[in-house]
């Protein structure tokens, strides 16, 4: 077994100096987190790891991706210690090309192509009209979908998932906004509502994936915005 | 916060102020009898804990609000609110390689939903109820119904159709809107052919 230099000086993961000894390791976080025990791990294991300065090792472990950084722990945390914060740090500074599953992935599609799937803005604009035909067969007679409607009230993003994969279930939304009467639109581009940068631990993609979402309201003058997430 | 201004400018709301606001004004209305199975509410961690803590605001009575609007008999689950279990696919986890801590994660909310005895979960967010609704539902056999908040709501309205010139209205900006975007829909060449 190869030797671990303990380094409390340099940590890049503790959020403030003084963490090691804030944090009073009394486990209150690992007691209340479902995945106690999972690869040996714990919040507090994964919070002494930071403090002792085992950055990469935990960087590295499959624990920061595991976590759902739900927060209980630190919610419940005597002390205060900003887990989250810290689990959120560890993912981020993963090497980009070694984060696990489609999330870095569907990032970068977001910022190429405008949404985490790469669902090109034609397909997208023939399956709103499409639902939009279907929805006044279905006993809501006038609907369709606005797209790019200039001062529109509510603007809407969407979460990519539902035209891939689950179409029908954008019209839950839209049998509402019909009851309601709602002036609302959405974006024949960059309509995302899925910003995986939270979740990978990237704030520069995730800050100029949120700016398009201000452009279309800067762009098309609505009021309101809708984050149905 | 990056774009304090926007917090200014517009109105940011998320689902539940919506929903609420269009119920409590009378803009739609809503059956309580389509739903008479025992309902209970997931709390997601992100409009529950991580809301408080960035925003200062969490959504805990809303989502329970509209639920009850639709659903006549409601319980609880236990822990809630700031305590409540996370679903286990948060964070990205739902598209996370790691599926089997996933799941075994998600086994304290199976107990917590099988402990209510409800026969519906409501969902205020999409990545919780993909895993209630697709994998605690099988892998527990928890026998429940899942849905978005907004899916029971939309599934508890009363719709009126609009009237004539509301349709009529509807069909012209429609229309203004596919000439503008080149959408032409296959059936309607085929009329105009």
């Amino acid at each position: 077994m190869e030797p671990i230099t303990i380094n409390r000086k340099e940590s890049r993961l503790r959020v403030a100096p003084e963490w090691a000894d804030v944090c009073f390791t009394c486990g209150t976080c690992a007691g209340g987190c479902p995945v106690t025990g999972v690869d040996g791990m714990d919040p507090r294991k994964a919070v002494r790891m930071a403090a002792l300065g085992l950055d990469q090792e935990l960087i590295d472990s499959r624990f920061p991706w595991v976590c759902t950084l739900c927060g209980r722990c630190e919610y419940a945390c005597p002390q205060g210690v900003e887990i989250l914060k810290m689990m959120r740090r560890a993912r981020g500074l993963r090497e980009r090309d070694k984060v696990p599953g489609p999330i870095h992935k569907g990032v970068v599609m977001d910022l190429q192509r405008g949404n985490n799937l790469g669902i090109p803005r034609t397909d997208f604009l023939f399956l709103l009209a499409d639902l939009a035909k279907e929805m006044e067969e279905e006993g809501f007679p006038g609907f369709y979908v606005p797209v790019d409607k200039k001062g529109a009230n509510v603007f809407v993003t969407i979460n990519s998932k539902e035209p891939f994969g689950e179409p029908d279930d954008m019209k839950f939304w839209w049998r509402i906004f019909y009851a309601a009467k709602e002036d609302w639109t959405t974006a024949s581009t960059n309509w995302e509502g899925v910003n995986w940068g939270l979740f990978s631990g990237d704030d520069a993609s995730m800050k100029t994936l949120v700016g398009r979402i201000v452009e279309h309201m800067e762009r098309l003058e609505c009021k309101t915005l809708l984050l149905p997430e | 916060m990056w774009f304090p201004e926007v917090f200014k400018k517009y109105k940011v709301v998320s689902v539940h102020q919506l929903l609420k606001e269009y119920i409590e004004t009378g803009r739609i209305k809503l059956d309580q009898s389509i739903h008479e199975e025992l309902t209970t509410v997931h709390d997601p961690c992100n409009y529950g804990r991580k809301s408080q803590k960035a925003f200062g605001q969490a959504f805990f009575e809303e989502p329970r609000w509209v639920t009850q609007q639709c659903c006549e008999h409601y319980v609880e689950m236990h822990p809630n609110r700031m305590n409540n279990f996370c679903c286990g696919a948060g964070g990205g986890a739902w598209a996370m390689p790691y599926s089997n801590e996933r799941i075994y994660y998600g086994r304290v909310k199976a107990k917590q939903i099988m402990d209510t005895g409800a026969k519906m979960v409501i969902a205020p967010c999409h990545n919780c109820r993909d895993q209630i609704m697709k994998s605690l539902n099988k892998e527990f056999n928890l026998g429940i119904e899942v849905k978005y908040l907004w899916e029971l709501v939309a599934d508890s309205l009363v719709v009126e159709p609009w009237n004539e010139e509301e349709i009529e209205r509807g069909h012209a900006m429609r229309d203004a809107q596919y000439e503008r975007d080149d959408i032409v829909l296959d059936e309607e060449e085929e009329e105009e052919e």
